[in-house]
């Protein structure tokens, strides 16, 4: 679940304005909106990669709790970047586990096989387990992203959002893709996905937030 | 059109040519300046194995304590932008343009005993001044600006969205600087070092000014010419121009199997 409270941010000339929203357990909510009018701004303030001047951000898979103050590797936000920002010195498979290594569980750590297997087992759900020995350099378009999301969902996070995710495919990937994200939020995983592109989500948001300026 | 091409490349190869025997051809003329007996004679001499050992033990580990402080300043200048960050940057290459005497004036003031440094040594029983740790400073003052130069072009090189995403899944901004940054930067930091290592060993202006003694290998060769002359000087030119070669091809093939073994 996310949920955004009168977000007020502003950098040079681009402002937002009392942005709010809230996305519940399997709901699927597009951000559309032209080029610069701050839809990935808002993606990056709900990953805390960004800080907003006032406004709230609650996160959480049953109950909301106010991360607004916290860093970004504290947030349990998955996200998809729009080139999909794979290591490119690290092979799949170290990608995919690369942030299991911060996983912080509640009895002890991960052990090297648990990580393997889990690895394994999120390839084998993504189809990617022929690829874990590649270098993202040698991956399709379509590979990337399902590596990235693989690496991305890993470690389950509370909402998965998705930096217009298929403007580097074309059109077969990008209807697979819709797919892929669809079955997620079937599952009770929270979307954002930002697009500039209504068709994109169209058929698969549960509604639609416009970004407009002013 | 074939025509005017071709005498443009060979335009460009003259005057290339020109250049390159501008470089090639006073080291090459060193060669055969002395005899064989003469830079054997010269190798034997302890002093100037000494001398050559001195420069480059000093110069690397000059260069490997100070890459402790100027990476993370290397790295810091790559990923902020603040006010005067540019006077900043031109006072890191200030170093680059100074004198070398002028340098070396500069390293003297800052250990002399009325100095702070200077004053702290010497209230435990050490002068600064004519030591290796004086050398290692007026070294470390005109080579640092190329090692942070080069590599605060090899993190601004790693695209910051890699470190954000790095951020996403969990790691902190010191995680994501030693998996990230510092692994994709390394082909620029090594280039970096070897520079720095390089332009340390060979310093003279503002060595000779804060330490005679114990003698680097420049400091000898001018000692020699100044002492004996120019016949005495080219024998240790030849043996220190060779060790410096050598040392600067075997680091940049280091370097490069390092690169090639992770591709």
């Amino acid at each position: 679940m996310l949920e955004c409270k009168n977000i007020y941010y502003h950098v040079d000339k681009f402002i937002l304005e009392d942005f709010s929203m809230k996305v519940e357990n399997s709901q699927y909510v597009g951000l559309l909106g032209p080029s610069g009018s701050g839809k990935s701004v808002i993606l990056e303030i709900i990953a805390g990669l960004r800080h907003q001047d006032s406004g709230q951000i609650f996160l959480g898979k049953d109950d909301l709790i106010d991360v607004s103050a916290l860093p970004p590797q504290k947030r349990n936000c998955g996200y998809l970047f729009q080139d999909y920002a794979l290591f490119p010195h690290k092979n799949v498979f170290e990608n995919i586990s690369y942030p299991l290594r911060y996983v912080k569980t509640p009895l002890e750590p991960l052990s090297e096989s648990d990580k393997k297997e889990l690895v394994y087992n999120i390839s084998k759900s993504f189809n990617i387990t022929d690829l874990l020995h590649r270098m993202p350099e040698n991956l399709s378009g379509g590979e990337k992203q399902r590596v990235a999301l693989a690496r991305t969902l890993i470690t389950k996070p509370d909402v998965l959002l998705l930096d217009e995710p298929l403007s580097a495919l074309d059109a077969p990937l990008r209807k697979a893709s819709l797919e892929l994200f669809s079955s997620l939020a079937h599952d009770g995983l929270s979307i954002v996905h930002v697009t500039h592109d209504i068709e994109e989500i169209n058929s698969v948001s549960d509604y639609i937030i416009q970004m407009t300026d002013r | 059109m074939k025509n005017r091409n071709r005498t443009s490349r060979l335009i460009f190869l003259f005057l290339s040519g020109i250049a390159l025997l501008f470089i090639i051809s006073p080291i090459i003329s060193l060669y055969f300046s002395s005899s064989l007996d003469k830079i054997f004679e010269s190798a034997a001499d302890p002093e100037v194995s000494q001398s050559i050992i001195t420069s480059l033990v000093i110069a690397a580990a000059t260069t490997l304590i100070f890459a402790v402080f100027a990476i993370p300043l290397a790295y810091l200048l790559a990923r902020h932008d603040f006010k005067g960050k540019n006077l900043l940057l031109g006072f890191i290459d200030l170093p680059i343009v100074l004198p070398h005497s002028a340098a070396g004036i500069a390293v003297l003031g800052l250990i002399t005993r009325d100095s702070l440094l200077g004053r702290l040594a010497d209230s435990i029983g050490l002068n600064l001044i004519g030591s290796p740790f004086a050398i290692g400073l007026a070294m470390a003052f005109v080579s640092l600006p190329f090692l942070i130069n080069s590599a605060k072009d090899g993190f601004e090189a790693v695209p910051k969205r890699l470190e954000q995403s790095a951020a996403t899944l969990g790691a902190s901004p010191f995680q994501s600087f030693k998996t990230i940054a510092l692994p994709l930067a390394k082909p620029s930091i090594i280039s970096g070092l070897v520079l720095m290592f390089a332009r340390g060993m060979s310093e003279f202006g503002a060595v000779i000014i804060v330490a005679y003694h114990p003698m680097t290998a420049p400091v000898l060769i001018f000692d020699r010419f100044n002492s004996f002359g120019l016949s005495y000087a080219r024998p240790i030119s030849i043996i220190f121009v060779s060790v410096c070669v050598l040392v600067f091809i075997l680091l940049r093939l280091l370097g490069q199997k390092k690169t090639s073994r992770k591709n």
